[in-house]
């Protein structure tokens, strides 16, 4: 097997299992620090106990996102050894503010929100909360400012032994591709973290159990869902494409199956890209819209694929599928949002299973749209590991074999399953038992501080 | 002048991470033969229960930091240790679900499960980060491009494993003194006990790796002053733990265990200086602060960004510490 590609099945598998963590810490922690602020501002019994019941599901969240995160770091030296000679000096700066602004804020504090429930004064407790999510976000912008930094390349210079170095970290961080496409993914993430209360509210609701919980999840959760959904597609969505439109224009023609240039390019909404014969099969589309798109001009020239020399092409399909799930799952949610805050703003939201149900089954869309995003971005950089600068072909580590990496890429991915398990069973087992009488780790009695 | 800034935050880092991250790696390493009842686990876990992850993060920033700053470094130690990273990977991994959720479920099984694979991995942590500092110190043998493929015998030096077992020893004795400070009763008692027990192996194996280093060494270190001043404080720290005073307070065991592991951590930082990857025997391959030291251009932001970021992480870690519980109880068995 070809050491490259096995080194990138590694990342794309390591990455794409841990990402589903991120998503759900990003989105349920501003819950977490809500119901704390609730709780404190009304002294109510109901929302202390939502907060409860939220901090538990995302410690497991967290716990399973920071052991499934720790092995990227690792892996740019461990297989991408080549990448991390040649760019960790720029790669290296944000991920190490990341670490000692991001990463530690986050640990160190939700420590004290596990353990420190009426041990430490109450407003030190709710600012532990808010202190977790602000860290989460602020770890989410550096990693993706980082990515970003790779997808458009800034404020570099290239040393006499072609190293790349960082001339302005400033460029890097106030990157405007590093600020649309933050604020996509972070909206991604908030969006999800709504219907993640959306669905736990209108599963409560449908099983007839904790009614008050799930009329309070329902509620929040839609509000937010809607705000968050709508501001996925514009502006972040809208302007994270420009981006692309502008930098990256071969990845947009693969997003969009555009093989042959055109003035009043159209837009695919269905087809199947044939690349051989540089055609879309049984496309449906509307025509113009694309050139509309990408430069407000519906007689815009479009660059199609066959514009760039094949080299240059990302793996063309697997580019244009991601981002049609990633769009078409998108619509669905954003709909099926609109229509529950529609329903909710004139009353009948509880009282239509019908739409509880449509919320419960969303719940898994915009996670695979956030992954299915993910992929556009990356697979759609290729061939490139740093966009116009550096080949994935020659970002591997020189002395480690494909062996090795099969290897721990099979390890990886027994580790995971057995990750993914417990954490779907200890997540469902918490709702299971549903926000009254939760208790979480470090919580008189069930760890038994004496006296508490 | 950079480089040697550089240096030293990353070694200040990793001092730190031996210091946080040792005492509940230690706690975990012994937690199995200390205790003789669950409850008395599960008051060990809970004693490191809010830190431990914090305490973790100092060697995923140190990572990060070596990243930024030495970035060829990085990439030749990692992808050079492919198979022993991947290793401490997921004994990272495990450890840190293992305390994540050995509560989660009601059961003796379960508990018994997680509380090994807690204690299991906590020791083979120690073991391996303790061979790997002794390989960084002693010298790789590297190829002339600066990359090698390391193979378990060949890092398996006599020196290498005397260097583990010295981590394994003075963690297992960190820990025994966090758990004596931090717990009441017998439990505390004990851990007490068994730490004086501990203590002189640390004394035995500290002796034999000094020995074995001047004696590698011969003179030859730019850091030799600092390593002996750093070496002295930390045997007269250890010393210092068999005092009256240190043997009927708990706390000050615990902080001479912690002095005792600074000198330590200094005191090989000193004899790494200036290497970063030291090449043994020969110097074909070698890095150091100067030939890896990146252009100032961008660390003149990045490193002071760092640096009073850690100053802050100091700042709340301490903090957090204080206005967090002091002790933790053993819960009543019931039946």
């Amino acid at each position: 097997v070809d050491v490259v590609l096995a080194d990138r099945m590694q990342f794309a598998f390591t990455i794409m299992f841990h990402y589903l963590f991120p998503i759900g810490t990003m989105g349920i922690a501003p819950f977490v620090a809500w119901y704390n602020y609730r709780a404190m501002k009304t002294g109510e019994q109901q929302y202390a106990q939502a907060a409860r019941f939220w901090t538990t599901i995302f410690a497991v969240n967290f716990a399973v996102g920071v052991v499934t995160g720790i092995p990227m770091e690792f892996q740019f030296g461990t297989n991408w050894a080549a990448f991390s000679a040649k760019a960790g000096e720029v790669i290296g700066q944000p991920l190490m503010i990341e670490g000692v602004y991001a990463f530690f804020v986050e640990s160190v504090f939700l420590g004290v929100l596990l353990y420190g429930r009426g041990r430490i004064p109450a407003a030190l407790y709710l600012a532990s909360a808010v202190i977790v999510w602000l860290g989460s976000w602020l770890s989410g912008f550096l990693i993706v400012a980082t990515d970003a930094w790779m997808q458009h390349p800034v404020g570099y210079t290239i040393a006499s032994d072609s190293r790349i170095e960082l001339s302005s970290l400033a460029a890097l961080l106030l990157s405007p591709f590093a600020f649309w496409q933050f604020t996509h993914v972070i909206m991604g993430a908030a969006a999800a973290g709504g219907f993640i209360l959306a669905g736990v509210g209108a599963y409560y609701l449908l099983a007839r159990r904790y009614i008050e919980f799930g009329r309070e999840f329902v509620r929040t959760g839609v509000i937010v869902a809607l705000a968050a959904s709508a501001l996925v597609i514009f502006p972040t969505g809208d302007k994270n494409g420009d981006e692309v439109t502008v930098y990256q224009p071969v990845k947009l023609a693969a997003m969009e199956g555009l093989f042959k240039s055109e003035h009043e390019a159209p837009l695919a909404i269905i087809g199947m890209p044939d690349v051989p014969h540089r055609k879309l099969i049984d496309p449906i589309i509307v025509p113009d819209l694309l050139s509309f798109l990408a430069y407000g001009n519906f007689r815009a020239n479009v660059d199609g694929l066959t514009s760039y020399p094949t080299e240059l092409w990302p793996p063309v399909a697997l580019t244009y599928y991601a981002y049609h799930v990633m769009v078409g799952l998108g619509t669905i949610f954003i709909a099926i949002a609109f229509v529950a805050g529609f329903l909710l703003w004139r009353r009948r939201l509880f009282d239509t299973p019908l739409m509880l149900w449509a919320l419960l089954l969303v719940m898994p869309f915009p996670y695979i749209a956030s992954e299915a995003g993910w992929v556009v971005a990356e697979v759609g950089r290729q061939p490139w590991v740093v966009y116009g600068l550096m080949k994935t072909q020659a970002a591997a580590s020189p002395n480690v074999g494909s062996g090795e990496t099969i290897f721990t890429l099979i390890g990886f991915i027994g580790m995971y399953f057995l990750l993914g398990v417990l954490f779907l069973l200890l997540t469902l087992r918490t709702i299971a038992i549903g926000p009254a009488g939760q208790a979480i780790a470090g919580d008189a009695p069930a760890a038994g501080h004496a006296g508490l | 002048m950079a480089g040697i800034v550089a240096f030293c935050v990353i070694a200040a880092m990793l001092t730190a991470y031996t210091l946080l991250d040792g005492y509940d790696l230690g706690v975990g390493a012994i937690s199995l033969v200390l205790a003789k009842t669950r409850p008395e686990r599960s008051a060990m876990v809970e004693s490191i229960g809010p830190f431990w992850s914090g305490n973790e993060v100092w060697l995923v920033a140190a990572g990060g930091t070596l990243f930024a700053l030495f970035p060829k470094v990085y990439a030749v130690s990692f992808s050079g240790f492919y198979l022993p990273f991947i290793v401490v990977l997921w004994l990272l991994m495990f450890r840190g679900i293992a305390i994540e959720l050995r509560e989660r479920l009601p059961g003796d099984v379960w508990l018994d499960f997680w509380d090994t694979a807690f204690s299991v991995s906590s020791l083979l942590l120690i073991l391996l980060f303790g061979v790997a500092l002794g390989n960084l110190v002693r010298g790789l043998s590297l190829d002339a491009d600066g990359y090698f493929f390391g193979t378990f015998s060949s890092l398996l030096t006599p020196y290498a494993i005397a260097v583990g077992a010295l981590a394994v020893v003075a963690l297992a004795q960190h820990g025994l003194a966090y758990l004596a400070a931090h717990i009441d009763g017998r439990l505390g008692e004990r851990a007490l006990r068994v730490a004086g027990r501990v203590w002189w192996a640390v004394l035995i194996v500290y002796i034999a790796v000094t020995a074995a280093t001047i004696v590698h060494y011969r003179g030859e270190l730019p850091g030799a002053p600092i390593a002996f001043a750093a070496g002295t404080i930390a045997l007269l720290s250890l010393l210092g733990m068999r005092s009256r005073a240190a043997r009927e307070r708990a706390v000050l065991t615990f902080r001479m265990s912690q002095v005792f592991l600074v000198g330590l951590l200094v005191a090989a930082s000193a004899t790494m200086y200036p290497y970063l990857i030291r090449p043994y025997p020969g110097r074909a391959g070698e890095l150091t602060i100067f030939n890896a030291s990146p252009p100032s251009g961008a660390l003149a932001v990045s490193l002071p960004i760092a640096i009073v970021g850690l100053i802050a992480v100091l700042g709340y870690s301490i903090f957090v510490h204080r206005q967090m519980p002091a002790k933790v109880a053993v819960r009543e068995e019931k039946d």
